[in-house]
């Protein structure tokens, strides 16, 4: 294949490692020379958890499988990477280079996976989502038991500076540990992708559509289910095994319901059809949990306002959304959506600040005020205790949706013109 | 003597029963289908039909009795099993993989004959023998155009044709049929039963079919099924002439 061929065939993956490597440079301090730790964390966190979410959709995407209990494997992973550190750390016989210590999470997931895995992979649907529920619940409650290999409430303690390094290089700074991330999270996002392509990987897919089909054509869906399980294992136990190196603590909570949410959560906002929707939503959860929590304590709320509206409005999540766009990009008509998108998007503001006000107002009411806490929204200042910014919210809130209804049914209007004309050129059907 | 015999028999069924409740849907069935034989099962509705395919293709256990397949006998044994041991059948109500292309549909019928099992360290891309063999049965099956359509957009007479294409792909000598021309136009039907002329030959092909055209045109041997029991298993001439079968049967339809 010739290098142009290549390019395009593969650009999305040079456009992620080009992002992902450029972005820090975008909080850089120049003043000081210093990169942004915050923006550092938090794009580690973007990276370990689109490992995370990816994982996940291995199960729900390609093989239909729904758990509740994902984060068991990604915290068995983390605490397997904490211990093999303090071993490594604490003997003198022991050498791994620190560029393969993810491997370790890797490992501990894959152990997780094959005896967590042979109990829930005895069942599909439904029973498979309640086993995995009680799995995480089983695990949670043994990591505060059993404090030897957990280290109860207090959790696990490590130091990622172990002093071996292929490259010589000591991962004392962020910096360092992020690139490290870089290339992990893309080789293991790069083996995920290339796992759907092999027979185990069309055949999770048969069983998600037609589990009784996949019988008759020799299969056995159990084994197929296990197999996914396991591997679905790994990649989420090496999702741990960068979060050890990022956080240097595990604790509980690192296999904990909230874990197993949020990667539920990334998967179906990003989007469980396709490929990269995981990572999409993996961006958008993380960026919430850590971007919009310094500015609202009620950003959980939007997390599950998102939630439920996409579930609504676009079960297909954000990739579904870009992906309905494709028959009018191959048509070269985007231009033309341009009007109505931006028509609707002064309506989509305003309600948008609508509700966001009344959430904040509410929230410094029930919660802020007590802490004597002064509430602003972009800066203008206001009390919750007025009669006037709650008129004003409500106003905003009501216009804004009524206005966007307007615009929403003009979008619709030709949107569906332009599908109809993508149908008569035969490129959807 | 026996050599002859294990030969001789793609599927036997010995004293088969099954009740679902109390209610006893197929009673003592015997049946023998010898290798390469072309042979059609018809009745009226609620016959046991499809109960008997369910229980040939291990979907449902018997009540007692007992099926050999290509000389082994399937008590106990799963679906994919008995898939293993040469069989391989259709659905009355199609069943396809939707969401997944026309061609990744037929793929996955070839997957398990081809030793490809549960590897997940080959990538389908490079395996040139697989691929073209799976083009090659969309050539046959007329589907070639439709090669990376999503199977759940297809129309539903190539939606069958697709579901015969699963069903064969895998290379089973033994093939069930449950209503294959269901639902079909005059011209579809027509159609698919070239189809299923060509892709049994030399194969056995065991099937449920309600338009006696194609099961007066295909079958060797016709078996006719009423209330759970064998009324009947002859040739074609020797069925139309049956009073029995007359009266339980084609004389409702004729009348």
């Amino acid at each position: 294949m010739s290098p142009l061929a290549l390019l395009r065939r593969h650009w999305v993956w040079l456009a992620i490692l080009f992002v992902m490597l450029a972005m820090p440079f975008a909080f850089y301090d120049w003043s000081r020379g210093r990169h942004s730790g915050f923006a550092l964390t938090l794009m580690s966190e973007m990276a370990l958890m689109a490992v995370f979410a990816l994982s996940y959709n291995m199960l729900m995407g390609q093989a239909g499988l729904l758990s509740f209990g994902h984060a068991i494997l990604f915290g068995i992973g983390a605490y397997f990477t904490a211990h093999t550190l303090n071993w490594i750390k604490a003997s003198d016989i022991l050498w791994i280079p620190t560029e393969l210590i993810p491997l370790a999470g890797g490992v501990g997931g894959v152990v997780c996976g094959i005896i967590a895995g042979y109990v829930a992979t005895q069942q599909r649907a439904t029973a498979f989502a309640m086993i995995t529920l009680g799995l995480g619940e089983l695990m949670t409650a043994a990591a505060l038991m059993f404090i030897t290999f957990f280290g109860g409430e207090g959790g696990i303690t490590t130091d990622r500076v172990i002093g071996s390094s292929i490259f010589g290089v000591a991962y004392t700074s962020a910096w360092q540990v992020y690139c490290l991330l870089v290339v992990w999270s893309l080789i293991a996002a790069i083996l995920m992708h290339l796992q759907t392509q092999t027979p185990l990987g069309r055949i999770a897919n048969a069983t998600r559509d037609n589990y009784e089909r996949t019988q008759f054509v020799g299969y056995d869906p159990r084994v197929v289910r296990y197999w996914q399980f396991i591997l679905s294992g790994f990649f989420a136990g090496i999702a741990g095994g960068l979060y050890t190196l990022v956080y240097e603590i595990v604790t509980f909570d690192t296999l904990a319901a909230v874990k197993s949410a949020n990667g539920l959560l990334a998967a179906y906002i990003g989007g469980a059809g396709g490929f990269f929707g995981p990572v999409l939503g993996a961006v958008v959860v993380v960026g919430l949990q850590s971007g919009i929590s310094l500015y609202t304590s009620a950003w959980l709320l939007y997390l599950g306002i998102l939630f439920i509206v996409m579930v609504l409005y676009a079960p297909g999540g954000l990739i579904g959304v870009i992906g309905q766009h494709a028959p009018i990009a191959r048509m070269g008509r985007m231009r033309e959506l341009l009007m109505p998108y931006a028509r609707a998007l002064p309506p989509a503001v305003i309600t948008t600040a609508g509700f966001v006000t009344l959430i904040e107002l509410a929230t410094h009411r029930t919660i802020g005020a007590a802490q004597g806490k002064k509430l602003a929204l972009l800066g203008i200042p206001m009390d919750s205790a007025d009669m006037m910014p709650w008129v004003v919210a409500v106003g905003l809130a009501v216009a804004g949706t009524l206005w966007l209804r307007v615009e929403a049914r003009r979008f619709r209007l030709r949107w569906n013109a332009l599908i109809e004309d993508a149908k008569a050129l035969g490129i959807v059907s | 003597m026996s050599d002859q015999g294990k030969a001789g028999a793609a599927i036997q069924l010995t004293n088969v029963r099954k009740s679902f409740g109390r209610t006893e849907i197929i009673r003592d069935v015997n049946l023998t289908i010898p290798r390469g034989q072309r042979h059609a099962i018809i009745g009226p509705n609620g016959a046991g039909k499809t109960t008997l395919f369910n229980l040939i293709s291990g979907r449902f256990p018997l009540t007692s009795g007992s099926i050999t397949v290509n000389g082994r006998d399937i008590a106990g044994l799963a679906p994919q099993q008995i898939n293993h041991l040469g069989l391989s059948r259709s659905f009355q109500i199609t069943s396809i993989f939707p969401r997944m292309s026309v061609f990744e549909n037929i793929r996955c019928g070839l997957l398990w004959s081809r030793d490809y099992r549960y590897s997940f360290w080959r990538l389908l891309g490079s395996q040139r023998a697989l691929n073209e063999a799976a083009d090659q049965l969309l050539e046959r099956l007329n589907l070639h155009n439709r090669r990376n359509r999503p199977a759940g957009l297809l129309s539903y007479a190539e939606q069958r044709a697709l579901e015969i294409g699963i069903t064969i792909a895998g290379g089973a000598d033994v093939i069930l049929l449950d209503e294959p021309t269901a639902g079909m136009s005059h011209s579809e039907t027509d159609y698919a039963q070239q189809l299923i002329r060509s892709i049994s030959d030399g194969k056995t092909l065991l099937m449920v079919e309600h338009d006696m055209g194609v099961v007066f045109g295909l079958a060797d041997i016709i078996t006719v099924l009423v209330y759970g029991e064998v009324i009947a298993s002859d040739t074609p001439a020797n069925i139309r002439a049956n009073r029995a079968v007359q009266a339980a049967y084609l004389g409702e339809e004729a009348a």
